[in-house]
């Protein structure tokens, strides 16, 4: 139990990181995605050719990045959204039961069957070494690679929240939520 | 068992999401759970699911939804920067010398930022951040404020250029100027009404909706003076932002991107855009997108297995067999996007539901213009409804969690009724 407890923290400190770092990419994702607004006109009307499809390329990409990777970090510090008319009624106790029972029977065999599913699709990318449709544009074979890293970061991040309602459960280990309430939290 | 699938399916995850685990995740294991039942009873081919990784990569590389961030972005920026807050405060001085004033600003903001992202979860997003502070600062009620944002922030499905009408006009095969300019005396009708129930909160039940008390202290120079700082800056990016827009110079993402760098611009000259405010602003954004995009994922799947179960064929054959003619019709069919409406995207009702409809429509010589009109009212007012409407889900993250929701179902009761009578009206109007 105490190296599974260990792994679990281990996943959670990786999450959090990978949450720190996407962050910034939104600033970027903003700045490029102006760029590229500014650049279509360049173009258009001086023939200033900054507007090029690896940069319209790159502005998805972070959006990607962005929901794909922080996936599993908003469930860690539970973001995703609930319908919350008779959740916020109940005890800790009942909290932590339709968690487990969700993520278990929903989350972790949901993302499952995502990494089932994307595999070959993903590495036949990778084996082609996928190109964009457009001229100039980024590869795509690492961009569908991130369904991947997404969905088995989430899968990680499953387990180790299960662990977490046990351990309410059983009344043992760690009792402290890291964002009580959740997801309806409020703004930062 | 083939015909019962639709139905079951659906009383499912009305259970399930009840349970209030995650809804991104409790769709999807809907899916997952119906996805087995059904291959059980061998009416579903799980082969189906080979469809997951395109569809999610369609997300990934969706232009529009990249507005979805930007404008969240843009949002947070005037909030955490306060140039949105002093915004608001300075229409409140303006207005709010009357009770009810503020409100009536926040709707009037409403009406224009919400046209200018079409996008219900970062208008409602963006209207929350900004608004609800201000309000519940100057001793609004609660609930009233609320439903005022919430209701608010869906007004830019039905205001034009909303994204609503744009896919409507796609999928109805109506032009799309036709529906912009059938929906703007709709769309300012529900304004109008929004603001007249707020005066008659203001007149009926002064203590919900109070007067600013400082707001008479600023007079003459001091209030041209915050006019010019506070209100005409970002008055001005709003209008650029929406005029763009609108001009059809740039696209709701380029818009969304550029506002956003020209609210940061705005912050710096006030020297608001302090680092605290950026990251704040980042990290903001970051959660709702998570939020709002995996939404999104999780209903992709379920739309995948309900269809492969045929939930769409019991929808249509529903359709096929009314009583009643166009009245009936149109009753059915509006109580059906209705409900789709709490748990279903708009887009994936645009693709399912919307085609269905147009050929008995014709049959039935209704007007597809108008109908269109109707279903963006009703899909408007499916989005505030509790406890499904995504406006509300929207909203409940950016509000304090010491507000109950309850609360919330309270104060957008008013506002349902508003659509409702419109809607009323409008189907009236249809069958002329």
């Amino acid at each position: 139990m105490r190296t599974l407890r260990h792994l679990a923290g281990l996943v959670d400190r990786l999450n959090d990181r990978i949450g720190a770092a996407i962050q910034w990419l939104v600033l970027l994702m903003v700045l490029v995605g102006a760029f590229n607004a500014v650049a279509r006109y360049t173009t258009r009307y001086t023939g200033l050719a900054l507007s090029s499809n690896a940069y319209l390329d790159l502005q998805w990409y972070f959006f990607t990045l962005i929901f794909l990777l922080g996936a599993a970090y908003g469930l860690n510090h539970d973001y995703h959204v609930r319908v919350d008319v008779l959740y916020e009624k109940m005890s800790a106790r009942k909290r932590a039961w339709v968690d487990l029972i969700g993520t278990v029977l929903f989350l972790i065999p949901f993302s499952a069957l995502m990494l089932w599913v994307s595999w070959r699709p993903v590495w036949n990318s990778w084996s082609i070494r996928e190109a964009s449709p457009d001229p100039g544009g980024l590869p795509r074979y690492p961009i569908k690679a991130v369904i991947l890293v997404a969905f088995l970061l989430l899968l990680l991040q499953g387990l180790s929240h299960t662990l977490k309602q046990v351990d309410i459960l059983r009344g043992s280990g760690d009792e402290t939520d890291p964002d009580p309430g959740g997801a309806m939290g409020g703004g930062a | 068992m083939g015909a019962l699938w639709g139905p079951v399916m659906f009383l499912g995850v009305l259970v399930l999401i009840f349970t209030g685990y995650p809804v991104a995740f409790a769709l999807a294991g809907t899916a997952l759970l119906f996805s087995v039942l059904g291959t059980l009873a061998g009416d579903f081919d799980l082969i189906l699911f080979r469809a997951l990784p395109e569809r999610t990569f369609g997300v990934m590389s969706n232009y529009t939804l990249l507005a979805i961030p930007f404008f969240i972005f843009m949002g947070t920026v005037l909030e955490k920067s306060r140039l949105a807050e002093d915004l608001l405060e300075t229409i409140g001085i303006l207005f709010g010398r009357f009770r009810g004033g503020l409100a009536l600003g926040v709707i009037g903001v409403g009406a224009l930022l919400a046209a200018a992202t079409g996008v219900v979860g970062a208008s409602v997003t963006a209207m929350g951040l900004i608004s609800m502070p201000v309000m519940l600062r100057n001793g609004y009620k609660d609930d009233l404020t609320l439903g005022v944002i919430s209701a608010s922030g869906t007004l830019g499905q039905i205001i034009p250029p909303s994204i609503v009408l744009i896919v409507l006009g796609d999928q109805m095969g109506v032009s799309v100027g036709a529906l912009f300019q059938a929906a703007i005396v709709p769309g300012l009708i529900l304004t109008g009404g929004y603001a007249l129930y707020v005066v008659g909160v203001a007149i009926f039940n002064p203590e919900a909706a109070p007067a600013m008390a400082e707001a008479r202290d600023v007079t003459g120079i001091a209030l041209l003076r915050r006019v010019v700082v506070s209100l005409i800056p970002p008055l001005a990016l709003i209008l650029v932002v929406l005029g763009s827009i609108f001009a059809g110079v740039a696209t709701p993402t380029e818009a969304g991107a550029l506002g956003s760098v020209g609210a940061m611009a705005l912050a710096a000259m006030g020297g608001q855009m302090t680092t605290a405010a950026l990251r704040s602003a980042m990290q903001d954004t970051t959660r709702l997108t998570i939020m709002v995009i995996f939404l999104l994922i999780g209903s992709t799947i379920f739309t995948l297995v309900f269809r492969g179960l045929e939930g769409d064929l019991w929808i249509a054959e529903m359709l096929s067999n009314l009583p009643g003619g166009a009245l009936g019709f149109l009753l059915v069919v509006n109580v059906i996007v209705f409900v789709l409406g709490f748990f279903i995207d708009f887009f994936e009702i645009a693709f399912i539901i919307v085609p269905l409809v147009v050929a008995p429509a014709q049959i039935l010589g209704l007007d597809l213009t108008w109908l269109g009109i109707i279903l963006a009212v009703n899909i408007q007012t499916s989005f505030l409804t509790p406890p499904f409407g995504v406006s509300l889900f929207y909203l409940r993250g950016v509000t304090p969690p010491e507000i109950s929701t309850t609360r919330m179902y309270r104060g957008v009761l008013p506002f349902i009724a508003i659509q409702l009578v419109v809607l009323g009206g409008l189907i009236v109007w249809i069958l002329r």
